[in-house]
């Protein structure tokens, strides 16, 4: 039994911005992608558009601006359904950031792309300049107007699409997993520019804590289909129901409070780690060792100086920094790919150009992307790459292919095709591809970078159980708490700091090196586990729900209304340090066993 | 390997290039006008295709494969071809603006030709598919270097020498491209079987 | 068969001959090296990455200032009557004239240089073929070397080369005072005011905006492959590799051509682009246009007289 809450919790005056009423949606392929959806969307909302991956979140998207038709049910935007003129208008006032900036900057020069849509809706050129530095002073990229898009960092681009979008001064701005692989201050650069933004704001994201500090309203799509929409505090203060929808991702902020140690005793630990460092360093050698070592690119920038830091079998270590910061490079040289300049040991041997080209056999690389990893037909084929390449006999391949999958839980998978697989199955897939090579030392790149909750927890399980020595490159200070014991700061090309990920950590709190750029965050993360403050009590409960009922004769199951008393767990906030429970509104709506009730007979009123 | 400036007479050199326009003015036609920036954004990855290098021995050759260009964009493929050699004289500059058109013709013909036969040939199965895939890719490749050489004689018999020199130089490469073009052709049957339909033409979305 | 004069010559002459090309080429590549280093290191990996189209847009020269479709035009026009030329002599003249456009234009001498080692490949072909390939005419000169008599070496056959390579070279060097002198969109918008479809001039925009970004893909995929061991060879295994590589870059294409499309649907696209760029004419320009067809027309009938 799930309890529907169909209510819009929000009242607002006036027609609505979009009105949906049943959309549908099936794919040529035969998916059915949006089986029903109901909502509405004042103008001024900000809702967070919340649900697992392959919940319909972008197909319902791709209709708001009329770029899938309408099938079935309707779609008005401002009383008008998207066909025709009032499209081609609609186009013009809703803005659609992409996941991929490249998909959007489709022009030669950032002031081409950022003029598209203007010209389009009819600015004269006489105003376009002023109105295309204004949108690109905006998100500070104004020194590269005349640049074309090729030269620009991940995050630039990703604020220039912004830019093409605020030049177009809309009024609905629909984003779709604006913060993926956006590193910690490009992310808070992005929440300040939408702050500030006053129109309608619709955001598809995985991200609970960015869709906390942005928007008001959390509507939860399962299975093409609205099953939760309301405040973005109830949503937060009601785990289970997020538990279902695979969004919980409570277990994260347990895990930081966890870390979050008082600065004294942080100063304390820092010796102690060090005299521990010391022992275990005498007692094993390192599996991989650089001194001094540094990378040069071929257009002369710097992009190691003097790198220094060495790691023990079974060791966990975390690199994190800015974008630019030097750790794709770094990694790149512990892989043997580049060759930089200075002493790279590995288990202890010196390694020349010839031994580094042979790396790729003790150390495995899992990158950020899937889709630059997988390239076979199948995931039996794609397994076995790495192990045929090592020349292994061919029963010993097959038998490490069977292994590799069990070990990332796709055991049964031999024979599907890696590109029809999910986004978490094909990271998992490409885990596999590396496990099966049986490293000894595994560097992740961003691991659970596009994953929802759901898919986030099992590879963290997965990730866990790995025996390897890890090396962890991340923005994600929960998989550092997690996954790591040792961490190293990177900035420009140089290490900063290297000590243990309890001292990183407690320096994240202060924010004495606020790398991570916790402070919204961290702030959303304390504000959520006040509102989860749970315990039991009885109330006096009338319910909205679903299952099988009686009246006479007619046993039948819809949802419906009534109260009955029994004992619920209620998760709510406490209003400042009053004692008074204090239940959100809808409180009253969920989840709960029938035990005797659904024998009973009962009326209630019929609707139809 | 491409024709450069200064090599055709100039009467082919000419007649090549009114040639191409109409085969390209065609091949627009063919296309679902809005398609074409479809067709364009594809044609980049053509364009990078044709910078990988195969080791072959001790040296190494670079990728052609009008035959998959023909398969896969069917009738689009001319447009898609002119506007790739036409990219590669801009961006390499190695000129080759005046030789454009035959050019153009001697990778675009052989995509078109292969286009049409492996959807009349390629039949049902997945074997089917690829040996029609090889044979065709391959084939591509052997009539761009007949053509070469065809251009080159143009010339006058002077040519000849050359000519033969060109059409022995692209036996390898003619191997090594009908493989690649079987193999590919084996992955996309099984990964994205929709691909090989030769979505951008015009007649076929009815 | 017709029998040319035929000078013998001894077969020591020959290995002088090719000793000295060899000195020399070597020397060409130690200067041209010297001349790189600064500019480039040397790069061990075979090299992916595509030169950018209008690395000197802003300028001041004068070809710069020319207005990008009388510099077409003119330009254009000149190289076809270049490549219309048959004697050795205007080819000559003709790379003479487009080397001191290089300069005039200001573009850095040994990008061109670049572009023309390039094509060395075609072209020495036909310096090597040519002399030994060509039919032999009554009034040809032969080189016959001791030794070597089955191999008869034709000066015709090399002035046949020698013209091409000229010609080949001096429409080459015209390119980066041609494109290199403008942005890429300003040089397509003008070829669109010249008559080119528009929609064809936005292909070639978003082809060109779209290889970096299949390059950067591509070479991702390479390194994703490389850490798993995969080294390419000749086999066919690396053909299958290859292949499946291939098909997945069509894929990832093929899947972004949508997304692509969506998106410009998405501000407003309706079948054309806005055109963001204004041209003014001035008289320089159609002098300048006047001078480099004339220059042409000249070069052509210089060659067909002396040919005469």
């Amino acid at each position: 039994m799930h309890d529907l809450q169909r209510l819009a919790p929000i009242d607002f005056d006036g027609p609505a911005q979009f009105e949906i009423r049943n959309l549908q949606y099936r794919y040529p392929n035969g998916q059915q992608a949006l089986r029903g959806v109901d909502l509405s969307v004042a103008a001024g909302d900000r809702i967070a558009l919340l649900g697992q991956n392959g919940s319909g979140k972008s197909t319902l998207v791709k209709h708001l601006n009329g770029l899938l038709p309408v099938q079935q049910g309707a779609l008005l935007y401002q009383g008008q359904p998207l066909v025709g003129e009032p499209l081609q208008r609609a186009r013009l006032e809703i803005g659609l950031l992409f996941q991929d900036p490249d998909d959007q900057l489709f022009c030669s020069t950032l002031y081409d792309d950022v003029s598209f849509g203007p010209l389009n809706q009819g600015v004269s050129l006489a105003g376009m300049e002023p109105l295309v530095r204004q949108a690109l002073a905006a998100v500070g990229l104004e020194e590269l107007l005349y640049k074309a898009s090729h030269h620009l960092s991940f995050g630039q681009k990703k604020r220039a699409a912004l830019a093409c979008l605020l030049a177009m001064k809309p009024q609905v701005l629909i984003l779709d997993e604006p913060t993926a692989n956006l590193d910690p201050g490009q992310e808070n650069i992005l929440v300040e520019l939408l702050r500030n933004y006053t129109g309608t704001l619709i955001c598809i994201t995985h991200d609970l804590l960015f869709a906390y500090e942005l928007c008001q309203r959390a509507v939860v799509l399962d299975q093409g289909q609205v099953h939760h929409d309301y405040s973005m505090a109830e949503l937060v203060a009601d785990p289970p129901s997020m538990r279902e929808h695979g969004l919980d991702f409570s277990f994260r902020l347990a895990g930081l409070a966890n870390h979050k140690l008082p600065p004294q005793q942080a100063a304390v630990a820092a010796p102690e780690a060090q005299l521990v460092d010391a022992v275990a360093a005498a007692e094993t050698t390192a599996v991989v060792e650089l001194a001094d070592y540094s990378y040069r690119y071929a257009d002369g920038t710097q992009a190691l100086n003097g790198i220094t830091f060495a790691l023990r079998a079974g060791e966990s270590v975390a690199i994190v920094g800015e974008n630019g910061a030097g750790k794709t490079t770094l990694l790149n040289c512990l892989m043997g790919i580049y060759s930089g300049v200075g002493t790279h040991l590995f288990a202890g041997h010196l390694l020349g150009k010839q031994q580094r080209r042979l790396l790729w056999r003790k150390v495995g690389m899992v990158f950020q992307d899937p889709a630059d990893q997988l390239f076979c037909a199948s995931c039996a084929e794609e397994v076995a790459f790495g192990p045929r390449q090592l020349g292994l006999p061919k029963d010993e391949v097959i038998r490490r292919v069977d292994a590799a999958l069990e070990r990332v839980r796709l055991g049964g998978y031999q024979d599907r095709v890696p590109l029809h697989l999910s986004g978490g199955e094909r990271k998992r897939l490409a885990i596999a591809t590396v496990l099966s090579m049986d490293p000894e030392l595994l560097i992740l790149d961003e691991p659970t970078a596009g994953l929802d909750p759901q898919g986030e927890e099992l590879l963290l399980e997965i990730l866990r159980q790995l025996p390897q020595t890890r090396i962890l490159v991340t923005h994600d200070p929960f998989l550092v708490a997690e996954l790591t014991q040792r961490t190293l700061v990177l900035h420009r090309g140089k290490v900063l700091q290297s000590y243990s990920t309890a001292e990183f950590l407690a320096d994240q709190n202060q924010q004495s090196l606020n790398l991570l750029a916790l402070s919204y965050k961290s702030d959303c993360s304390r504000e959520i586990l006040e509102l989860q403050h749970r315990h039991e009590h009885i109330h006096q409960h009338e319910h909205f729900h679903e299952h099988l009922h009686r009246h006479g004769e007619l046993v039948h199951s819809h949802p419906h209304q009534h109260e009955h008393e029994h004992e619920h767990v209620f998760t709510h906030s406490h209003v400042a340090d009053s004692t008074e429970h204090c239940h959100s509104p809808r409180g009253r709506f969920h989840e709960h066993p029938h035990p005797d009730h659904e024998e009973q007979e009962h009326s209630h009123e019929h609707e139809d | 390997m491409h024709i450069s400036d200064g090599v055709l007479p100039i009467g082919v050199v000419i007649g090549s290039g009114i040639a191409s326009l109409a085969l390209a003015a065609w091949s627009v036609r063919r296309t679902d006008s809005e398609d074409l920036p479809k067709v364009a954004v594809v044609t980049a990855s053509f364009f990078v295709t044709s910078l990988i290098h195969v080791p072959l021995g001790p040296t190494s050759v670079h990728l052609l494969i009008p035959g998959l260009v023909g398969i896969l964009l069917g009738p689009s493929s001319f447009l898609a071809i002119l506007l790739g050699l036409l990219l590669q004289s801009l961006l390499f500059q190695f000129g080759g603006l005046t030789a454009l058109g035959a050019n153009a013709l001697m990778m675009g013909v052989p995509a078109l030709l292969c286009g049409l036969l492996f959807n009349k040939l390629r039949g049902s199965t997945q074997k089917q598919h690829v040996i029609v895939g090889g044979l065709v890719g391959g084939g591509g490749t052997l009539l761009s270097a007949a053509l070469l050489a065809l251009l080159l004689f143009s010339g006058g018999e002077d040519f000849l020498g050359v000519a033969k020199l060109a059409l022995v130089a692209h036996l390898p490469v003619f191997l090594i491209e009908g493989l690649i073009s079987a193999f590919t052709i084996s992955f996309l049957y099984r990964v994205k079987p929709e691909l090989l339909n030769q979505r951008f033409s015009a007649l076929q979305q009815g | 068969m017709v029998e040319g004069q035929i000078i013998q010559l001894p077969l020591v002459l020959l290995l002088a001959a090719l000793l000295l090309l060899a000195l020399l080429s070597l020397l060409a590549v130690k200067v041209l090296k010297s001349a790189f280093v600064g500019k480039q290191t040397a790069q061990k990996e075979p090299d992916w990455s595509v030169p950018v189209v209008d690395a000197d847009a802003e300028g001041t020269s004068l070809f710069h200032r020319w207005d990008v479709r009388f510099k077409l035009v003119a330009l254009l026009g000149f190289a076809f009557l270049v490549v219309a030329t048959r004697s050795p002599e205007a080819a000559m003249i003709a790379l003479l004239l487009s080397f001191s456009t290089v300069l005039v234009a200001q573009q850095p001498v040994y990008r061109s240089l670049k572009r023309l080692l390039a094509m060395s490949g075609f072209l020495g072909m036909f310096l090597l073929v040519m002399p030994l390939t060509v039919v032999t005419h009554p009034e040809d000169i032969l080189l016959v070397f001791s030794g070597l008599e089955f191999l008869p070496f034709n000066l015709r056959g090399l002035q046949l080369a020698l013209a091409i390579v000229g010609k080949a070279c001096a429409v080459a060097l015209l390119m980066e005072p041609l494109l290199a002198t403008a942005s890429l969109a300003r040089t397509v918008e003008g070829l669109t005011r010249l008559g080119v479809p528009e929609k064809v001039a936005q292909m070639i925009l978003l082809a060109h905006r779209y290889i970096f970004v299949f390059l950067e893909e591509a070479r991702r995929m390479k390194t994703g492959m490389q850490v798993r061991g995969f080294k390419p060879r000749t086999s066919t295994e690396t053909l299958q590799v290859m292949g499946n590589f291939l098909g997945m870059l069509f894929v990832r294409s093929f899947e972004r051509t949508h997304r692509v499309y969506a998106a410009m649907q998405s501000r407003g696209y309706r079948g054309r682009f806005p055109a963001p760029f204004y041209f003014k004419v001035t008289a320089g320009d159609w002098l300048h246009a006047g001078v480099w067809l004339l220059l042409g027309i000249g070069l052509l009938v210089f060659d067909r007289l002396g040919a005469a």
